[in-house]
């Protein structure tokens, strides 16, 4: 421990100093011109509240909201009566919010893209299914195991492609993703072959409405990783790295070390989400899980917004139930699709998304999560403001790791 | 019958047919590489102005009833006109967005193009496209015969690479090259950087275009097959290109023509039982190279 | 024991040699000053010591261990703190945030502990917390809480590159510039806070700048670097009279105090 964790304690004064005093130091004054900027650039002091019908107001949302989430797919106090095929829809939306985030951790934090998530969220799969079946363990320990399987996976693949820049690492997941396809997944006492492997629904869970509130339940807990990460050192020297390399490194931070971090925390994400996606259909097979699913992941998570987490949770929520054809069914526009434009609803992500990827690239960088920033802000009790959450571009920045 | 073929024949037969697949990989690779050198960008649509090649061509052959000559024609300015909207619509107003993001940009355009094939033209999935000579057995290497097809695309490639090592001599080319390394520099002398940013791109689609036209006809073809699946080129073409040095284009040919060799080694029956094996050593290339000479066998940047 | 001893140091970048057979030392609280024309080699000196560039021959000594071939955060966790020429600050972060950042060693849990929400980060993370804000006061930038750092004025963007640098807590602090666009009063001020600074947090500091009379002031032994090599080193009156200093950077640059 040296001087600076109690600045204000002094330091004996070298010999050289004409005062010996050791009194705090007393920074020479600002100017008043540079004071009143940086006055002007602070925020307010005075912060808004909201009068009580706005608390209203705000309340009446927040409890629609978690109406939508916590009642609705579980048919609780519900007046429509979803079917077992609908809560399965909504099992595969958070499923798939949580790779989204797990992706956001890789692209949004630590700028690197993954091209080959597919074989991250398939191993996931295979592995909770395995532990499973051929080992008899109960769903949480296939869960656990598929988890630190995918932070493994991408401590291992990491620790050699992240030696690289962010293209030839892009380069390097999008050639594994498809050898694992192709490899890994065909390895029939792994994987059962073409004819995959039994993933039960986990004991004491009965139906697909229970199965979704074991998902919701993963997602929170995500959801709280992925917030204490944003707000504890790594978080912040992950920033660091992204925006300023060079800086991070004078801080003492390790610019490739963290990265690999990133990788794994995004591995194990990957990995909760994949055991989802198995235990969900009570089966799992190889054939889901390629390089179009792997471009999915990656469009949904921009989409969604970069760094923000609940756009990165709407915009994957979105592709899983346009997906599954549920959006288009609410929205009533399946016959649309199918009939006017000829386009089979299982393909409608495959067009609409990527045209979405690209006006949210060239057009509309914050995605979803600029979107709902307003909303965001005023349910949580500021004013509305039509401009938060602006973003000037899709920020992935080509560090070299 | 495998099980009396000689190691030394099984040998020489990838050989054979690694150099034709190489073939293929080699164009995508130089397309990859003009790009890279041009823009900067890891262009991952590249092997998608192949299929849509492919596609326009078997239109205008099957439904227009045009003759073949016209119907490659048709494939070929499918595929250019597809590079350049590419390049007009996506790459120029990300000209200042990170490298990663453009590369994002051009697998959303893969994307968005393997969709729309799914959407139109997924009943049948498999189609056959001509080939352009149907004389199977008019060549032999090492006792193995050798399609006109497969002749066609080892010719096309020689003619291309020609082709381009000259035009990088021409005054055009040195613009180009100029214009990727000093853009600014390149502006004062009078070299429009958009102009040569729409050129290599139209031409590295007609690169493209070239390799889904002339590989289409050796099998059958469905949304896509040219970037994944079985005879995706995309990832070989790319692990070529890293061999090659990412910037050298005869680097590149050679890198191509590695790739499809190594991954041929995979038919071997001595890696029978392991599942995907062609796809595993195309991997292990690509890590190798890039740990080991990352700078690749001709490149002088490094990685 | 010299804090930074740096020997025979040369470095050639293609065919220019950025660096030629530079010497310098940093004792125990001492304040070195580097001048020198533009393209004299300091900045490629300050990469040397914090290990951007890898020198062509020479080594680097801190505390008398070799640091030549030790990573850049490496030497940073040994004590080597920096600023840089165009503020080395995480621009779209708040003041608090980006001493936060800096406090990255400081903070005793570890990374995953972080992640996972162990109670005890949260503990540390307040009095992080609290340190970067006895850190903003100290250097009279108490008002600046939150604010973006982006919508900054350049002069307070450099005290707070400071203030950023001392949270990650250094034994040898590296200053590039840090009177740059600053007028002559300002940089007086400045010379002021770097001698308390120095007293209070027992730094050893070595610096570039071209004011030449705030260098003069608050160093304890001065170097004029020209052509990448040492011109001329001594205390700070001597080599600004030195003849080949005049000649070669003061001609033009000489102001009154």
């Amino acid at each position: 421990m040296s001087a600076v964790d109690d600045p204000t304690a002094g330091h004996p004064a070298p010999g050289s100093e004409p005062d010996g005093s050791g009194l705090p130091v007393e920074a020479a004054p600002i100017d008043a011109e540079t004071a009143a900027a940086v006055r002007a650039a602070a925020p307010r002091p005075d912060r808004f509240r909201p009068a009580a019908a706005g608390w209203i107001g705000r309340g009446v949302v927040w409890a629609a909201l978690a109406w939508v989430v916590l009642c609705l797919p579980g048919n609780i106090a519900s007046p429509v009566s979803l079917s077992a095929t609908e809560a399965r829809g909504a099992s595969e939306a958070v499923v798939f919010a949580i790779i989204g985030l797990s992706l956001n951790v890789l692209i949004g934090y630590a700028g690197q893209i993954s091209l080959g998530h597919q074989a991250f969220v398939g191993i996931g799969a295979f592995t909770s299914a395995f532990v499973v079946t051929e080992l008899g363990q109960e769903f949480w320990l296939g869960v656990i195991v598929a988890a630190l399987v995918g932070a493994l996976q991408a401590l291992l693949l990491g620790g050699v492609a992240l030696r690289v820049t962010g293209l030839y690492f892009a380069l390097i997941t999008l050639s594994y993703g498809v050898m694992v396809q192709q490899s890994l997944f065909n390895v029939e006492s792994l994987t059962g072959g073409v004819a995959g492997r039994d993933a039960p629904l986990p004991t004491g869970v009965s139906s697909a409405y229970g199965y979704y509130y074991v998902c919701l339940g993963l997602l929170a807990l995500v959801l709280w990783l992925d917030w204490r990460l944003t707000r504890t050192k790594a978080g912040r020297a992950l920033l660091a790295v992204r925006e300023n390399p060079r800086v991070a490194a004078t801080l003492g931070i390790d610019i490739r070390g963290y990265t690999v971090l990133a990788f794994m925390v995004s591995g194990f994400f990957a990995g909760i989400g994949g055991a989802l996606f198995a235990h969900r259909d009570g089966f799992v097979v190889a054939e889901p899980f390629t390089f179009q699913l792997a471009l999915i992941f990656i469009i949904m998570t921009v989409v969604g917004g970069l760094r923000s987490r609940s756009g990165v949770v709407l915009g994957s929520a979105f592709f899983a139930l346009m997906g599954d054809g549920i959006l288009l069914k609410l929205l009533r526009l399946e016959g649309f699709f199918e009939n006017v434009v000829k386009l089979p609803s299982e393909f409608v992500p495959l067009v609409l998304g990527p045209l979405l990827l690209l006006l949210t690239l060239t057009l509309y960088p914050g995605g979803i999560g600029q979107q709902v920033a307003p909303v965001r802000g005023w349910l949580l009790g500021g004013r509305f403001d039509r401009h938060a959450g602006a973003v000037k571009e899709v920020q992935v920045t080509d560090v070299r790791a | 019958m495998v099980l009396g073929v000689s190691f030394v024949d099984q040998l020489s037969t990838a050989l054979v047919i690694g150099v034709i697949t190489g073939g293929v990989y080699a164009l995508v690779a130089l397309g990859l590489v003009l790009v890279y050198k041009a823009s900067g960008v890891f262009n991952f649509a590249q092997a998608e102005f192949g299929t849509v090649a492919v596609y326009a061509a078997y239109a205008a052959l099957e439904f227009a009833g045009l003759p073949y000559g016209i119907a490659l024609l048709v494939g070929v300015s499918a595929g250019v006109a597809m590079g350049l909207a590419t390049e007009r619509l996506i790459i120029r107003p990300l000209f200042d967005a990170p490298r990663v993001t453009l590369l994002v940009a051009t697998a959303g355009v893969a994307l968005l193009v393997i969709g729309v094939q799914f959407w139109r033209a997924n009943d049948p999935a498999l189609r056959v496209l001509a080939p352009i000579s149907n004389e199977l057995e008019r060549v032999r290497v090492f006792g193995i015969s050798v399609s006109d097809q497969r002749i066609v695309i080892l010719l096309v490639l020689a003619a291309t690479a020609a082709g381009l090592a000259l035009f990088f001599r021409s005054p055009g080319g040195l613009a180009v090259l100029a214009a990727s390394q000093e853009p600014t520099a390149a502006e004062l002398v009078g070299v429009s950087v958009r102009r040569v940013s729409s050129l290599t791109w139209g031409v590295a689609a007609l690169l493209g275009s070239l390799a889904g036209l002339l590989s289409a006809p050796i099998s059958n073809f469905s949304p896509g097959f040219l970037t994944a699946g079985a005879s995706g080129a995309l990832i070989p073409g790319f692990t070529g290109a890293v061999i090659g040095g990412m910037t050298s284009m005869p680097g590149a040919v050679v890198g191509g023509l590695l790739v499809g060799i190594v991954e041929s080694l995979g038919g071997l029956n001595a890696l029978e039982g392991i599942p995907g094996a062609r796809s595993l050593l195309v991997f292990a290339s690509l890590l190798v190279v890039l740990l080991v000479r990352p700078q690749g066998l001709l490149g002088r940047a490094a990685a | 024991m010299s804090v930074l001893e740096v020997h025979d140091l040369s470095i050639r970048f293609g065919g220019v040699q950025a660096l030629a057979d530079v010497n310098l030392a940093a004792g125990e609280w001492e304040i070195v000053g580097i001048i020198g024309p533009n393209g004299a080699g300091k900045t490629t000196l300050f990469n040397c010591i914090t290990g951007f560039y890898s020198p062509t021959s020479g080594r680097v000594r801190f505390r008398g261990e070799d640091i030549t071939e030790l990573p850049v955060h490496v030497r940073a966790g040994r004590g080597i703190g920096r600023t840089f020429q165009n503020v080395g600050l995480v621009k779209g972060s708040s003041a608090v945030e980006n001493l936060l950042t800096a406090q990255h060693l400081a903070a005793s849990y570890g990374a995953v502990a972080g992640i996972a929400g162990s109670p005890r980060t949260f503990d540390d993370e307040r009095a992080l917390r609290h340190r970067a804000h006895t850190l903003l006061e100290l250097l009279g930038l108490a008002d600046l809480g939150d604010a973006a750092v982006a919508d900054l004025p350049y002069g307070v963007l450099k005290r707070l590159e400071i203030a950023t640098v001392l949270a990650s807590d250094p034994d040898l602090l590296l200053l590039d510039e840090p009177g740059s666009g600053m007028g002559p009063e300002e940089a007086h001020a400045l010379g002021d806070t770097l001698l308390e600074l120095r007293r209070t947090f027992g730094l050893t500091i070595v610096m570039i700048d071209h004011h030449v009379p705030l260098v003069t002031r608050v160093s304890d032994y001065m170097y004029c670097l020209n052509f990448g090599a040492v011109l001329a080193e001594g205390p700070p009156e001597v080599v600004r009279a030195h003849p080949d200093v005049v000649a070669a950077y003061l001609g033009d640059a000489a102001e009154a105090v």
